[in-house]
């Protein structure tokens, strides 16, 4: 080719498109964290140090532990995509404030290890690893994680705790106002219902979250919720109480649609959304455990490869 | 950074403008053309330099020349030509021999009037007899203006060349797809509107917006672009040596060839290494690394983007998010696609129907992990057809 004069100039080329739409992996994951700021501010107000000292712990041990495993499996080293961060956090967010440092620790690095990077790192696990940390500990050392014997220390009373063990008049006094406002004891994070939905709310305005398994979760959750009510209302709940207790709302936003292993077309998002909240209900009712969500969470990932065989026909496809 | 928007209708305020001749020019071909100049041929503007050996009347059309000069050199991708050299003392200038009007092209019909449209360079391999014909009055791609640049200015062109498919093809119905709420029609056609959001302005998804139909096998679309160079041809009865290219908010008739730093000096767009340039809208278009490369027949525009404006692709693993499967018009799961290429499984490839990907590009652009997923698939697309090509070459070997 020495005949063609060659140019100086030569440009960069990429494959198409040219354009992007801007929203990347890192920047999603900041906009949770912004979304979870308020969340975690109302926790620490409300529990004190003892919060903060968990959610420290809880995201410390997250990015170390896959900073220390990617360098064992020889991946490009990720923190500063801050998803380990973000999960870290949701774990700490399912915890009783008072959760021991080390059971903190164990749990966090649990999550990462077998919630994540057994699968390859964040996007290849088929569950959601911040409920894989909860249910090993919930399983591991259940006087630890019980919110109703943790929190002692708080003169309130645990929605959930009482409704299994007293009965529906115990919760007589708990209004879906102070629900919201998260008036009453429960996890860490999760029971700050309010923050909690004005946080999803946000990351469905930005398009970080979509509506799909949210609403069908709630939905879930309502209609499971109404149909146990209309049998019994003496003995069953009303499904607002079910709806803002618990950590029904940080699952509807933050754990149902954990993007690995949530199914992906329209139609199995809304049934494995529908299907998660009605396993809300069904945990909570018969199962021992007062709150069910994060295994219905489990739960319902698990079915996720079953709806994703739902598949519509391809473009022209006959 | 400013929010992308897909929508690709705009209201076109300025109109057709015509670029000054350039003194060389760089005309691609394609593997099929045969070159029938030598080195150091004068050659003529609208003179054949390279054929296309096959016989049939729907094929790749010829290349002409889009400029009086000297053939310069013969590559196997491009034909160059440059200027004419002074004559020598005592010796008389050498005269580039034009060709005439082709007068034939009122008296033609049916697949001879094909075959000399072919000849004069319209690339007729997509035209079908007797089909319904569709044509795709949607601009092409956000930012690529052509479409409705051309509706709005080159209607007399546009009617010609209507006419001339009509005795050409025969088709059965004509159908014009304009975006919603604009009201143009073209002489002889039928006008649907239809979304003007990309990717629903990609022709598979224009002719089920016509038509009802996913895929149809009666059914031949074309694009306004495409239109508008066999009214061309029909209107100055001389060969195809131009084509209309978008650039910002302006539209060009570009002889092709010109090369692209001519063109953009010429309709003084400034440029740089700090931007990326490709041949062809943000969505679809090649992105070119040196800017002496010729405008190809058929290019709709020349995009520039500022580098490191839009996240940079990287070979990121996919985070199953879903993203691009929400977005895909095709309804097919373009991140298992491109784990599957990644992996080299591309029969599994095939088994989830990477042959139905629309090439829209959409998915790449909405992946947060920045991968690139069209890229994938074109890789699986591929390797699939190379390794079909090898089997039915064994096949006939037997």
């Amino acid at each position: 080719m020495a005949s063609q004069d060659i140019t100086k100039n030569i440009f960069t080329v990429t494959s198409a498109p040219l354009w992007h739409c801007g929203k990347t992996l890192q920047s999603n994951m900041i906009q949770t964290l912004l979304a979870l700021l308020p969340v975690a501010v109302m926790a620490g107000y409300k529990y004190g140090f003892a919060a903060v000292s968990v959610m420290a712990w809880a995201a410390l041990t997250a990015v170390i532990t896959e900073a220390l495993v990617q360098k064992l499996m020889g991946q490009e080293p990720s923190a500063d995509d801050f998803s380990a961060l973000v999960d870290g956090l949701l774990f700490a967010f399912l915890l009783p404030a008072t959760a021991p440092a080390w059971m903190v620790v164990v749990g966090s690095a649990a999550m990462v290890i077998l919630g994540r990077m057994v699968f390859g790192g964040y996007g290849g696990s088929p569950l959601c690893a911040p409920a894989v940390g909860w249910g090993i500990l919930a399983i591991s050392w259940p006087d630890f994680m019980d919110l109703n014997g943790m929190l002692l220390n708080w003169d309130l009373i645990e929605p959930l705790s009482e409704l299994k063990y007293f009965g529906l008049d115990a919760i007589a006094g708990v209004t879906p106002v102070s629900l919201l406002l998260g008036e009453n004891l429960g996890d860490l994070g999760a029971s700050q219902a309010g923050l909690v939905l004005v946080a999803g709310l946000f990351l469905m305005a930005r398009g970080i979250v979509r509506w799909f398994i949210p609403v069908s979760f709630l939905a879930g959750v309502l209609v499971t919720g109404l149909v146990y009510n209309l049998i019994d209302p003496q003995a069953y709940a009303s499904p607002v109480f079910h709806l803002l207790s618990g950590s029904t709302l940080l699952a509807a936003f933050f754990l149902m649609p954990y993007p690995s292993s949530s199914p992906a077309w329209r139609l199995p998002m809304l049934l494995f959304g529908f299907f998660g909240g009605a396993m809300v209900i069904i945990i909570r009712t018969y199962g021992i455990y007062p709150d069910g969500a994060c295994f219905a969470v489990l739960l319902a990932n698990l079915c996720t490869p079953l709806f994703d065989l739902i598949q519509p026909k391809p473009f022209g496809g006959r | 950074m400013m929010k992308l928007r897909l929508n690709t209708s705009v209201e076109i305020k300025g109109s057709l403008q015509d670029v000054p001749a350039p003194a060389a020019v760089r005309i691609p071909i394609q593997k099929k053309h045969k070159p029938v100049v030598k080195k150091k041929q004068i050659v003529g503007r609208g003179q054949v330099i390279a054929e296309n050996p096959s016989k049939g009347a729907f094929n790749l059309g010829f290349v002409h020349a889009s400029i009086d000069g000297m053939v310069e050199d013969i590559l196997p991708d491009a034909i160059l030509i440059g200027p004419i050299p002074a004559p020598k003392e005592g010796e008389e200038a050498a005269v580039p021999a034009r060709p005439e009007p082709c007068a034939d092209l009122d008296t033609l019909s049916g697949e001879e009037l094909c075959r000399k449209l072919l000849e004069l360079g319209v690339d007729t391999s997509r035209m079908h007899a007797t089909r319904t014909l569709v044509v795709n009055g949607l601009n092409p791609e956000p930012g690529v203006i052509v479409s409705e640049q051309l509706l709005k200015d080159a209607q007399a062109t546009l009617k010609a060349g209507i006419q001339l498919i009509e005795k050409a093809l025969k088709p059965g119905t004509i159908k014009l797809v304009v975006a919603s709420g604009k009201q143009i029609t073209v002489h002889g056609c039928t006008p649907v509107n239809a979304s003007d959001a990309y990717p629903a302005t990609i022709d598979a998804l224009v002719v089920y917006a016509a038509t009802g139909a996913e895929r149809p096998d009666n059914v031949d679309v074309i694009s306004v672009a495409e239109l508008y160079s066999v009214g061309r041809v029909a209107e100055t009865k001389l060969p195809l040596t131009e084509t209309v290219v978008a650039i910002g908010e302006k539209v060009f008739r570009v002889p092709v060839g010109m090369k692209v730093q001519a063109l953009l000096d010429a309709v003084g767009v400034p440029y740089g290494t700090d931007l990326k340039i490709a041949l062809g809208g943000p969505m679809r278009g090649e992105a070119i690394f040196d800017l002496s490369v010729g405008v190809p027949k058929g290019c709709t525009a020349v995009t520039l983007v500022p580098e490191g404006l839009y996240p940079m692709v990287q070979p990121n693993p996919c985070i199953n998010c879903g993203e691009c499967v929400l977005v895909c018009p095709a309804r097919i799961q373009p991140g298992m696609l491109s784990r599957f290429a990644e992996f080299n499984m591309f029969e599994n490839a095939r088994s989830q129907h990477v042959g139905a990907c629309l090439e829209c590009g959409m998915c790449t652009f909405v992946c947060p992990a920045q991968r690139p997923v069209m890229q994938y698939l074109l890789l699986a697309k591929g390797q699939l057809a190379t390794q079909d090509d090898m089997v039915s070459t064994c096949r006939l070997q037997d």
